[in-house]
């Protein structure tokens, strides 16, 4: 093995331990979602099927309900892609990092991309903690855990469906780690106006059909935190003191 | 699974919803340098994660159906403040994660 391909093994291992603390949440996760999806009313073959091609637990449970109550087909994938509007949102933040790539190779990481990736892949950016090189293998060690997690357990959990009590509140684990994921980052006075921006206006769009609330709240809150940015930026010249 | 449901069906409805997973997740990735983002905008996406997750998980704490439940008694309230806590002390998600299911069993249980 050449140096340099030695260097990037040595990058992708430090992305997957970089996620490793945040696995657990991962699991608990995909087991929950497994177990939705027959409990839902999908059979074994087909649950394992979707979990295995759409990756998306947010989209699939959406979805799911839809389904089994004979909806119209566009109205289903209509709400699959609302949900994963976010995901719109995250491919434009994440760009910048691998726009150097070739086609094939930023396909592959979109495809990992997860809430979970993009978080930790955003805040080490932010905290100029993201290796100097080979950045794509450091976010493919992380999506690789996350995605060999998330799959173990869903899987898991269609498999015993039938064993796993449901009255537990083990799909609260879910929200728990996403909780996790934005403690850190409201940090600062933008962040903190935007994450309540979003969550106000999500709260107050909730009723709207396809789950747009969530994107309305996304892109409110984006627009607020920049604007709290922008008031608390000094005139041209001042250093920035946060 | 009730005869609603046909085979075929169901296997165009998972590959539409995989299909608008992947076409979302890889949009401006495969877009390339084709999409050109104003610089502002670009800027404001490093807000992108913590507003999108609060818009997630806001909701998912203080709705219970299709209504409201702001009272301190909603255990998944109780639940998120017991990981909030945590958080403040530390990063770590499994701490996080096991004080935040220890709060909001507690509250189930007891409130």
């Amino acid at each position: 093995m050449s140096a340099a391909a030695a260097a990037r093994r040595a990058t992708f291992r430090a992305g997957q331990r970089e996620i490793l603390h945040a696995l657990p949440g991962s699991a608990a996760w995909g087991l929950i979602s497994g177990v939705a999806m027959v409990k839902g009313g999908l059979s074994v073959p087909w649950a394992t099927a979707m979990t295995l091609s759409v990756y998306g637990a947010s989209a699939q449970l959406a979805a799911l309900p839809l389904i089994m109550a004979g909806a119209p087909l566009w109205v289903i994938i209509a709400t699959g892609f609302i949900t994963n509007l976010r995901f719109v949102i995250y491919s434009a933040a994440i760009r910048p990092y691998f726009a150097h790539l070739s086609l094939r190779r930023r396909a592959a990481l979109g495809f990992f991309m997860t809430d979970f990736a993009f978080t930790f892949f955003m805040r080490a950016a932010q905290e100029n903690r993201l290796p100097e090189r080979d950045r794509d293998a450091w976010f493919a060690g992380m999506a690789a855990n996350n995605w060999f997690t998330w799959q173990t357990f869903a899987c898991t959990g269609i498999v015993a469906a039938g064993y796993i009590p449901t009255d537990w509140g083990l799909e609260f684990t879910g929200t728990l780690a996403l909780i996790a994921l934005v403690g850190p980052a409201l940090n600062a006075r933008p962040a903190i106006v935007g994450a309540a921006v979003a969550s106000m206006v999500a709260l107050l769009a909730h009723g709207l059909p396809f789950k747009l609330g969530l994107f309305c709240g996304a892109l409110a809150g984006i627009a607020a935190a920049t604007l709290t940015d922008g008031l608390r930026r000094p005139p041209p010249g001042a250093e920035s003191a946060a | 699974m009730s005869g609603a449901v046909s085979g075929i069906a169901l296997a165009v409805v998972i590959a539409g919803l995989a299909l608008s997973t992947f076409v979302t997740r890889t949009s401006f990735l495969l877009a390339g340098s084709r999409l050109k983002l104003n610089h502002h905008v670009e800027t404001a996406l490093r807000y992108a994660p913590v507003c999108t997750l609060a818009a997630i998980i806001v909701p998912d704490v203080l709705m219970h159906g299709p209504g409201y439940d702001l009272s301190p008694f909603n255990p998944r309230l109780v639940g998120a403040l017991g990981a909030a806590l945590w958080l403040c002390f530390s990063r770590n998600i499994l701490g996080c994660l096991a004080s935040g299911m220890l709060a909001y069993s507690l509250a189930r249980v007891l409130l």
